[in-house]
């Protein structure tokens, strides 16, 4: 009898799983999402498995000590005090590719006019470096799969553990009321009341932020917050519906109520949660690191700090990899994530639907 | 309900309470404090830190500069600044806050405005190929890394393009005979803004009544129309003419930060009303509006828009209430300096009074938002009211 049960369970659950997959595919906008997430999803296996196969050798393409050692030839070149001249246009456009500049060349006796061999740091993308090297001689493509490893680390578990909370707390809320209510309300009213990213950067200040710290804190900040009272008020509708009272009819307790009946009512909404605030955490990790506030060794944050620090986010396209892959892959994996999202939204709620 | 609003009430202070002593336990927790720079003076006398620390009542133990501080916080003294020592808090908040409402309250307005506007048009040609597009970008901007967003704006506009500048409040070169403060300038120009919409609001609620919606557009393009020539008017005469060169300068420099944030806030508004309006279409009363034969354009803005703009304009409302934490990140990458720069500024320095103040201050903005909120929400729906009164 046990075993039959068990069986029909799984055959609704397959069959309900069907259903909302194909409810999915129909949202044209969700499937696209859902390609970018595996997509960056394959670069995050991909660079270990690249290492362990020795395709790629580890003290070339270490995205944090790999150093490459490329040289190339130069023109020795004198750039002019007044701007603009017939050569070039403005200041930027002096040294142009293949020259450098004779007042930065140090230990050297060259003349203008000469060729010299120099290291080329940044290296522009070629064969061997796909997205090209940054300014330390480290391949800019392994450092983009480096920081998608941490973005998918941290979004998804800060995300796992923050809407676990709020789940929970929201469902107590909901079920119990009264001083338990009142006391999980005032908590994450004084949670929203703490503005967020000073918040942060005290936490950053006196505790040493590395991944799965900032994990936690991210996670326990964003599922005691405003999630909370949205998960309780969803939960609220569901504990006045009539197959609660009749499972309180007969006889199921308080504990049994709330996780067999309750929680699996409102997972859907947290399973929507989830999803929007791995966006969230994503977001804030790669702004905590722009900062340079985090003990992270390579992330996407990073890369752009260390491309502003450097001063290449204002010599324009002339450096373009360094400046493009790191923002458009937070922007697009973020971006990735929001509409798998959207999608799942349109197969919870049936209102949001085209027919 | 009183009785709600009662325990409400008496709840919210003990938050707030908390809320005081967490925040000064969190600004004690940050290793070191403001006068630790001192100690690397080789020309001060050696007893000067602890002579510093003594006269500003560092040396206390903890829980004595909690107790102290919390009870001279509700006598309503807020100490002198550390860092601009003859200043105290409250000075420095009057000084930026209106910078960074300015700021956001502009942007916000516009933000909402084409958001609404963008997300009603969005829901309605739901399935063409110009909504994919649309909402292809608005999730772009919606998700875009903001820093590197808002670096890349300065890079075009202010740098490759040279039309607006990198960054900060004013030229100084610009203001070094000039007559006036900044603070006096902008003051004026708050003004100005506030008058301007209010008249703006008020030629559309006059004109909501108008049934013919051609003769409604026409009113109100009229009615902006003369709003602009009132103020031009009132910049070219008087008192303002002298004052317009600096005042256009404020605004020269407001441009790009009004612009970057616009385009990056105005997508989660469009995306909303989307989603609140598809809801609204599959209500009854649409199809009764359709049966009725009305034309396309009133059932779009009568009938469904208005009853999808609840719930936007109820994340205005929380929108305005993150207008100082999300101030922060703009502020330090356009060097404005408002209210965000003071938050960033006094945590790194440990300026504890000048945190305090901005954190309370914040604090009492969303206690009272959040509390208007469940008022309300407790007004309007009967089911959380009885449940609060079990």
């Amino acid at each position: 009898m046990k075993n039959n049960n068990n069986k029909i369970e799984k055959k609704l659950r397959r069959e309900a799983f069907s259903k909302n997959w194909k409810l999915f595919k129909q949202s044209r906008l969700g499937m696209v999402g859902l390609y970018i997430v595996f997509f960056f999803f394959i670069l995050t296996i991909l660079q270990p498995i690249l290492f362990i196969t020795g395709f790629w050798n580890e003290a070339v393409y270490h995205p944090v000590v790999g150093y490459d050692d490329l040289t190339s030839d130069f023109i020795v070149v004198d750039c002019p005090k007044e701007y603009p001249t017939e050569k070039y246009q403005s200041r930027t456009d002096c040294p142009a590719r293949n020259e450098v500049n004779i007042k930065t060349l140090f230990y050297n006796t060259a003349e203008v006019g000469d060729t010299i061999e120099l290291n080329l740091q940044p290296a522009p993308p070629s064969r061997r470096h796909i997205l090209g090297t940054d300014s330390l001689g480290r391949d800019v493509f392994s450092q983009i799969m480096e920081g998608s490893q941490v973005a998918f680390l941290l979004g998804i578990l800060s995300a796992t553990l923050g809407v676990g909370i709020s789940t929970l707390l929201g469902t107590i809320a909901a079920f119990y009321g009264g001083r338990i209510d009142a006391y999980l309300m005032r908590q994450s009213d004084l949670v929203l009341m703490l503005p967020t990213l000073p918040l942060l950067f005290i936490i950053s200040a006196f505790a040493e932020l590395k991944i799965w710290h900032l994990a936690v804190v991210l996670g326990t900040i964003g599922g005691l917050g405003g999630s909370v009272i949205t998960i309780k008020s969803q939960a609220l509708q569901v504990k006045v519906k009539p197959f609660v009272d009749s499972a309180r009819i007969t006889g199921g307790s308080n504990m049994k109520i709330l996780f067999s009946h309750v929680l699996p009512n409102v997972a859907p909404l947290a399973l929507l949660f989830m999803v929007f605030s791995v966006t969230g955490a994503i977001a804030s990790e790669s702004v905590l690191s722009f900062l340079g506030l985090l003990n992270i060794e390579m992330s996407w944050g990073l890369m752009i700090y260390l491309a502003q620090v450097e001063g290449f986010i204002f010599s324009g396209m002339k450096y373009w990899w360094l400046i493009l892959p790191a923002g458009l892959s937070v922007t697009f994996l973020t971006g990735g994530f929001y509409l798998v999202g959207r999608g799942l939204d349109e197969v919870f709620n049936p209102r949001l639907r085209k027919r | 309900m009183y009785r709600y609003i009662f325990r409400r009430t008496y709840q919210l202070i003990i938050v707030f309470f908390l809320f005081l002593v967490t925040s000064y336990l969190l600004f004690d927790a940050i290793p070191g404090n403001a006068f630790q720079n001192l100690l690397l003076n080789p020309d001060l006398p050696p007893d000067a830190y602890e002579q510093v620390l003594a006269l500003y009542g560092l040396d206390k133990p903890l829980s004595e500069r909690v107790f102290s501080y919390v009870v001279n916080f509700f006598k309503g003294d807020f100490g002198y600044s550390y860092k601009y020592y003859p200043k105290t808090p409250i000075e420095l908040i009057a000084e930026r806050l209106p910078r960074t409402l300015m700021l956001f309250a502009m942007v916000n307005i516009i933000s909402f405005y084409t958001g609404f506007l963008i997300g009603k048009i969005l829901a309605w040609r739901r399935g063409s190929k110009s909504e994919t597009w649309i909402t292809i970008t608005s999730v772009f901007s919606y998700t875009v890394f903001y820093p590197w967003f808002a670096l890349m704006m300065l890079w075009y506009f202010g740098y490759k393009m040279d039309w607006l500048p990198i960054g900060k409040f004013l030229y100084p070169e610009k203001w070094y005979d000039s007559p006036y403060d900044s603070d006096v300038i902008f003051v004026l120009m708050i003004k100005f803004t506030v008058i301007v919409s209010i008249i703006q609001v008020l030629i559309y609620v006059f004109t909501k009544n108008i049934e013919s919606l051609s003769l409604k557009r026409n009113v109100r393009f009229i009615g902006f129309l003369l709003n602009i020539v009132g103020s031009y008017f009132f910049w070219n005469t008087g008192d303002a003419l002298l004052k317009k060169t600096y005042a256009g300068d404020i605004a020269y420099h407001m441009i790009l930060p009004v612009l970057t944030v616009t385009v990056v806030a105005f997508a989660g508004t469009a995306l909303l009303t989307r989603t609140t309006m598809m809801e609204v279409l599959k209500d009854d009363y649409i199809l009764t509006a359709r049966a009725k034969g009305l034309s396309q354009r009133r059932i779009r803005d009568r009938h469904a828009a208005r009853n999808a703009l609840l719930p936007v304009v109820t994340s205005f409302i929380f929108t305005i209430v993150t207008i100082i934490d999300g101030s922060v990140l703009t502020e330090t990458i356009f060097s404005w300096p408002g209210m965000g720069q003071l938050i960033l500024d006094s945590v790194l320095n440990e300026d504890i009074p000048v945190a305090m103040a901005t954190f309370s201050f914040i604090g009492v903005f969303a206690l009272i938002a959040h509390f208007v909120a469940d008022i309300s929400y407790a007004y309007l729906d009967p089911r959380i009211r009885i449940q609060s009164q079990g």
